[in-house]
């Protein structure tokens, strides 16, 4: 997830008592690995329900023209490292049933207080 | 008072991590669960420590899982786990299909009343919650569920004979779909 969190690790809050058809674009969300169930992952959210994403505008994963509707009750979860992450390019979009939270700050260090807004900006 | 303080996290963990109790709605596990001729719904023993702890993931186990498409609580039968190839049934847009890592094949025993891995596809195993242990009630099918063999030729033809025959032909079908990936 760098360049928005750090290799050494930080302290966040965590918020476990979410509503996964409630969630946006942009949110920070924890949800466990469909590749691996014991491991929790945290990647950004880009596409809700119904919205129709891009695999991989790079093209490395999949060709940069393949585009798919995310289908109901999914997500599609894009990690902020793209080089380094194992995200829906992989294993496609996400059921809301392995969403665990949404990170709402980072609390240590203080230096980097920062509460985790949407960073997304739409073009009409 | 004080005990029902102390004892209360015990039963709370008790419940999330080892046994929980659940009645079963809806027809898609029959004949399995809620057969026709019971007029309860089943109350079964649901085992959470060997899935959440454990994590043993057997193929022919009955499991509680979140649907990956509703999100709500199924229960289904786990046909085929990573590595393993299926032949799928309509609806499935390809006629055979290779479990990804992570994933599991789940259906349900009845295959024309169930939404199972037909309709959504391979699902992770981090949906799968618990597996079922043994059924409570109706009591003349109390006990853990059991491997189905041929029925003795000699015995008599009853109603009991042919279920089992029935239910172990279901259950050879239903292998002679799967590949099993090798170890």
């Amino acid at each position: 997830m760098l360049p928005t969190m750090s290799v050494t690790g930080e302290v966040v809050w965590e918020n476990r008592m979410i509503t996964p058809d409630r969630l946006s674009r942009g949110d920070l969300v924890t949800y466990v690995s469909p590749l691996d169930p014991t491991r929790l992952v945290c990647k950004r959210l880009i596409g809700l329900p119904g919205d129709v994403v891009c695999v991989d505008p790079t093209g490395t994963l999949a060709p940069s023209t393949e585009h798919v509707v995310v289908p109901k009750n999914h997500v599609w979860l894009i990690g902020d490292n793209a080089a380094a992450s194992r995200d829906s390019r992989v294993y496609g979009p996400v059921s809301m049933a392995l969403i665990k939270g949404r990170l709402v700050a980072r609390v240590w260090p203080l230096s980097q207080f920062t509460i985790f807004r949407s960073n997304f900006s739409y073009i009409d | 008072m004080v005990s029902t303080l102390v004892w209360l996290p015990t039963g709370v963990i008790f419940v999330q991590y080892f046994y929980t109790l659940k009645s079963v709605k809806g027809r898609s596990m029959q004949p399995t669960l809620n057969p026709d001729s019971s007029p309860w719904r089943d109350i079964v023993v649901f085992n959470r420590f060997a899935i959440r702890v454990l994590r043993q993931y057997e193929r022919g186990d009955v499991v509680a899982l979140q649907s990956p498409a509703d999100s709500k609580l199924v229960v289904k039968r786990v046909v085929a786990l990573e590595g393993d190839t299926v032949k799928t049934l309509p609806p499935y847009p390809d006629a055979e299909v290779r479990i990804p890592p992570g994933h599991a094949w789940v259906e349900g025993d009845e295959s024309f009343h169930t939404e199972d891995s037909n309709t959504f596809g391979p699902v992770p195993l981090a949906l799968i919650e618990s597996k079922l242990s043994f059924i409570v009630w109706p009591l003349q099918r109390w006990g853990p569920l059991h491997k189905h063999f041929a029925p003795d030729p000699a015995a008599p033809r009853n109603h009991a004979w042919r279920a089992e025959k029935a239910a172990m032909e279901r259950e050879q079908w239903r292998n002679s779909r799967i590949t099993v990936a090798d170890k």
